[in-house]
């Protein structure tokens, strides 16, 4: 009896010993997530409750010393370059371990080892498009190049490595805890890896919509709605700019190869409509201090763990502060001691698809003129979560990875194409911004920016010797007209690209008359510049905001250009408004809803600011207005490009009766008028119902702005409803999971002064109190300080933390 | 009286091992605390049961009061849980569970080990 009662009670605690061990289905091991002394109470602690006065670090040549400030920005100060970098690994994976990991694993196609088979297809695309694999070349690239880089590489990974080690299960990013995984070694690979990831983030193409929309329409039409350059062009380098240099001529081919009509595929994910950025730097004379200013602001998606961290890196040469990306070394967007920089992306369709013909089945060879080439297998072990390995076998042509085949995607037909892309070009970005963090002057800043391949950005530039500079730096190849607007036929070598524009001659302006320069994603140049230029996603709006602003502004002061970072002026609205109301007429329907959303439209002042009712009835009438005008495109349920609302705004204007505005599929001829009122009652009828279910439809809580974390599913991490103005096509670039990821406002006076804010906090842990402690003020439009520290420094610190071998 | 020093045991066992140990360990720990103390069988069940229990809820709390951190909120939405002062409960109970079984086995292993007095004189 004693015996049974003993085994039965025992095995009982046994069993329960192991049920709260393990996972049950997508929940974590119960036990050691609640376990108080290891579990997530533990990350509940605050970084300044965790401040330690001294950390062993191996490596190191002489002590390093951090300070944070307030805001728990660290502020690092080294003897020599390897120290700084070996104590920036360690110091980031402090606050964004899990972040910085969960970023590389998806970069690599790992997203499936985390979350099990839900990840797979995501995984194979990413893999597909040869993200790991343009890494690999990089790392090659820079150990055969740059050595030296390399060391810099390697401490940076030693840091981080040195802290993962030191973990302990209570310290342990909560992430890892509820997704029961823990972090794997850092390597200088992985730096790498994380840009070419900003790069996928970046970089979009739109060749299959633009093949299938040439084929239904024609090429003149498809020139009406999709002209090269918009009416009223003001492209980032100044239009008035001479190109003074002799460009290199490619062969066009014969005109009847291209574009092949019969090429058509499912298209890639393609980044998400927001992601923008804006720059500009005003020269000295247009100050009120005389002294330059600069301002950045990139738009990504908005997350949490915020995407940037702020630092200050300082050796014995140089003292350096901005928005770094955690997981890659030096600061991305910032200033130093001389100079300030800031990026804004400049897409110009890096991405090109040649459709490759394979001899036979075994796609080891495809055809290239009149020869049989050999393709490559490359096998990507994808691991699975509580699963076998998935093995996919991607084939490599000269151009690149071919995406899609018949394995993966693109059931309707039997199609290979390859991709070619800069991103698998051997490069070293890293050395970029390495050479940026130290740069004295202009020459500096042009040299450093030769290392940068892709993704292709717009490099603003200003020092305190007084210069202000642009230049537009990427690798791009020298396409003939209109060569990868549309698919290409991989089998003929005329196809190819064949050179690329060299460094010297990208467009770039020094200290152009007008006093400023600047830029919002907009078109790059004016169609004087020798080489063929294109883009899809080329901006309309807020590069004309910004630059009428900037040509109007005089004595311009800091906080101007802080009010300019957050202008929330809604020109598409503005233009398009009067139009639509013109149109509209008097045919606004019965109700008194109607009529009391067109007072509040026609009161409306075009700003969309969080408390305006105005920016949400526009907004909601133009998207039904739009989708009226080209549904009949919608209806082909094929892959097309729709023509931007400039090109659409444009048109309702100019040609109201344009036959682009009559559905061919009805008896009744439409014109802009039908589509507008159609449209106005439609929002009146959406808006009517919204306002029942929700209430209050000022802008802020319609748009609903939110901050996601990393993982969506675990939305107690996200900050929701932040009320912030802004949207689209506005400065204030805040729409509903996009906008302004970080802003920087700089004067390079005598001392230098700085402002920036990025909505998050500095720390990774949803426990801690600098998780979002940022987020409030940035919807507010405020700013942090960020003027340089010194050493000895002491007011506004947090605590200061001595690293020492 | 067994009973409170059993528990009180019980919850400076788990205060002084689980920091170094995992959850497992303290389980162990605690079977072998009532192998040794010898508490009856529902001091024992009780004792440990209470001793991890409240052990494991007055560290959640304390952590809670100390830091000033919504992670309980949020990791008690996260699991569909209200508040974090279930958050609170739920680790309470848990801790009662596992202390529970652990000593009551460590009670139980006893008893069968102990060598039954009447077979001295029944030789």
């Amino acid at each position: 009896m004693k015996v049974f009662s003993f085994v039965l009670v025992f095995l009982i605690t046994v069993v329960l010993g192991y049920v709260v061990s393990i996972p049950m289905g997508p929940a974590p091991p119960v036990a050691p997530l609640l376990d108080p002394n290891h579990g997530f109470w533990q990350n509940m602690y605050s970084e300044d409750q965790l401040a330690e006065e001294t950390i062993q670090l191996e490596g190191l040549s002489a002590p390093v010393k951090v300070s944070y400030d307030e805001n728990l920005i660290p502020h690092i100060f080294a003897q020599n370059e390897e120290d700084l970098y070996r104590v920036q690994g360690y110091v980031t994976a402090q606050h964004r371990l899990w972040q910085m990991e969960f970023q590389t694993m998806a970069a690599a196609g790992r997203i499936s080892e985390i979350v099990g088979p839900v990840a797979l297809e995501l995984d194979r695309m990413t893999r597909r498009k040869g993200l790991a694999y343009g890494a690999e070349l990089g790392y090659e690239f820079v150990k055969e190049n740059y050595p030296e880089m390399l060391d810099l590489l390697e401490a940076y990974a030693d840091g981080v490595n040195q802290y993962i080690a030191s973990l302990d299960d209570a310290r342990l990013p909560v992430e890892y805890k509820i997704l029961n995984y823990r972090p794997e070694n850092w390597s200088s690979y992985k730096s790498l890896l994380l840009l070419k990831y900003m790069s996928d983030m970046l970089v979009g193409d739109r060749d299959l919509q633009y093949s299938n929309l040439r084929k239904i329409l024609g090429e003149e039409k498809l020139n009406v709605l999709f002209p090269e350059f918009p009416a009223e062009n003001d492209p980032v380098i100044e239009a008035e700019r001479v190109w003074d240099f002799e460009p290199i001529q490619v062969e066009n081919p014969d005109a009847g190869s291209y574009p092949n009509d019969e090429l058509v595929i499912d298209p890639l994910p393609q980044p998400e409509e927001g992601v923008g950025s804006n720059n500009w730097a005003v020269a000295g004379w247009k100050t009120k201090n005389g002294n330059p200013i600069l301002a950045n602001d990139p738009h990504l998606s908005l997350n949490l763990p915020s995407l940037w961290y702020s630092m200050q890196l300082s050796t014995l040469e140089h003292t350096v502060k901005g928005a770094t990306l955690p997981g890659a070394l030096g600061v991305i967007s910032g200033f130093n001691e001389n100079i300030a920089w800031g990026v804004t992306n400049a897409t110009k369709d890096a991405r090109d698809w040649y459709k490759i013909t394979f001899q036979d089945d075994s796609r080891k060879t495809y055809r290239y003129g009149s020869e049989w080439r050999e393709a490559n297998h490359r096998i990507e072990e994808i691991k699975i979560k509580g699963q076998e390995p998935y093995y996919d076998t991607v084939v490599y042509t000269h151009y690149g990875p071919v995406v899609y085949d018949r394995t993966f995607g693109s059931e309707r037909q039997d199609v290979n194409f390859a991709l070619k892309w800069t991103a698998h070009m051997g490069s070293n970005e890293q050395l970029t911004f390495i050479k940026m963090n130290k740069a004295k002057n202009h020459d500096d800043y042009n040299d450093a920016l030769n290392h940068f391949t892709a993704p292709a950005q717009n490099f603003v530039f200003a020092s305190v010797s007084g210069d202000i500079a642009m230049r537009i730096q990427g690798k791009f190849p020298v396409k003939w007209e209109k060569q990868g607007k549309f698919f290409m036929d991989g089998a003929d070598p005329q196809m190819e690209w064949q050179a690329f524009i060299p460094n010297e001659q990208n467009p770039s302006t020094l200290n152009p008359e007008r006093g400023f320069v600047s830029s919002a994603n907009q078109h790059p140049v004016d169609p004087s510049y020798p080489y063929y230029v294109f883009d899809n996603s080329y901006e309309h709006y807020r590069n004309r905001r910004l630059n009428n602003r900037l040509r109007e502004m005089n004595s311009i002061t800091i906080d101007q250009m802080k009010e300019l970072q957050f202008d929330d002026y809604y020109l598409h609205a503005a233009e398009a408004l009067p139009v639509m109301l013109e149109l509209l007429g008097n045919e606004i329907g019965e109700g008194e809803k109607a009529e009391k959303y067109l007072n509040e439209l026609k009161s409306w002042d075009f700003y969309a600011d969080p408390n305006q009712k105005g920016p949400t009835l526009f907004y909601n009438w133009w998207n039904k207005t739009y989708n009226q005008i080209w549904n009949d495109w919608m209806e082909w349920d094929i892959s097309v490009v729709y023509p931007n609302n400039y090109e659409t705004v444009r048109l309702l204007k100019l040609s109201p009766e344009s036959e682009f505005f009559d559905h061919k599929g009805t008896e009744a001829i439409e014109t802009a008028r039908d589509h507008v009122r159609n449209g106005f009652a439609e929002m009146v009828e959406s808006m009517s119902e919204w306002g029942q279910e929700e209430g209050d439809y000022t802008w802020a809580n319609y748009k609903r702005t939110s901050i996601q974390h990393l993982v969506p599913q675990f939305r107690p991490f996200s900050v929701e409803n932040v009320y912030t103005g802004g949207g689209r096509g506005i400065l204030n670039a805040t729409s509903e999971r996009h906008g302004a990821s970080w802003r920087m406002v700089v004067e390079l006076g005598t001392p230098i002064k700085a402002f920036g804010i990025y909505p998050g906090g500095q720390s990774g842990n949803p426990g801690s109190k600098f998780y979002s402690n940022f987020i409030s003020k940035w919807a507010n439009g405020d700013y942090l300080n960020f003027d340089l520290r010194t050493e000895d420094q002491e007011e506004n610190l947090l605590f200061q933390t001595t690293f020492t071998n | 009286m067994k009973f409170i020093l059993f528990l009180l045991l019980s919850i400076v066992l788990v205060i002084f091992l689980n920091p170094f140990l995992p959850f497992w360990g303290v389980m162990i720990g605690l079977g072998l605390l009532s192998l040794l103390v010898q508490p009856e069988g529902g001091a024992a069940f009780f004792g440990g049961g209470f001793g991890m229990g409240l052990a494991w809820m007055g560290l959640a709390f304390y952590l809670s009061a100390e830091t000033g951190s919504n992670l309980p909120d949020k990791m008690a939405q996260l699991f569909g849980l209200g508040n974090g002062t279930y958050m609170i409960l739920a680790t309470g109970f848990l801790g009662f569970l596992l202390g529970a079984f652990s000593s009551w086995s460590g009670q139980l292993l006893r008893n069968m080990l102990k060598k039954k007095p009447q077979n001295i004189y029944m030789g």
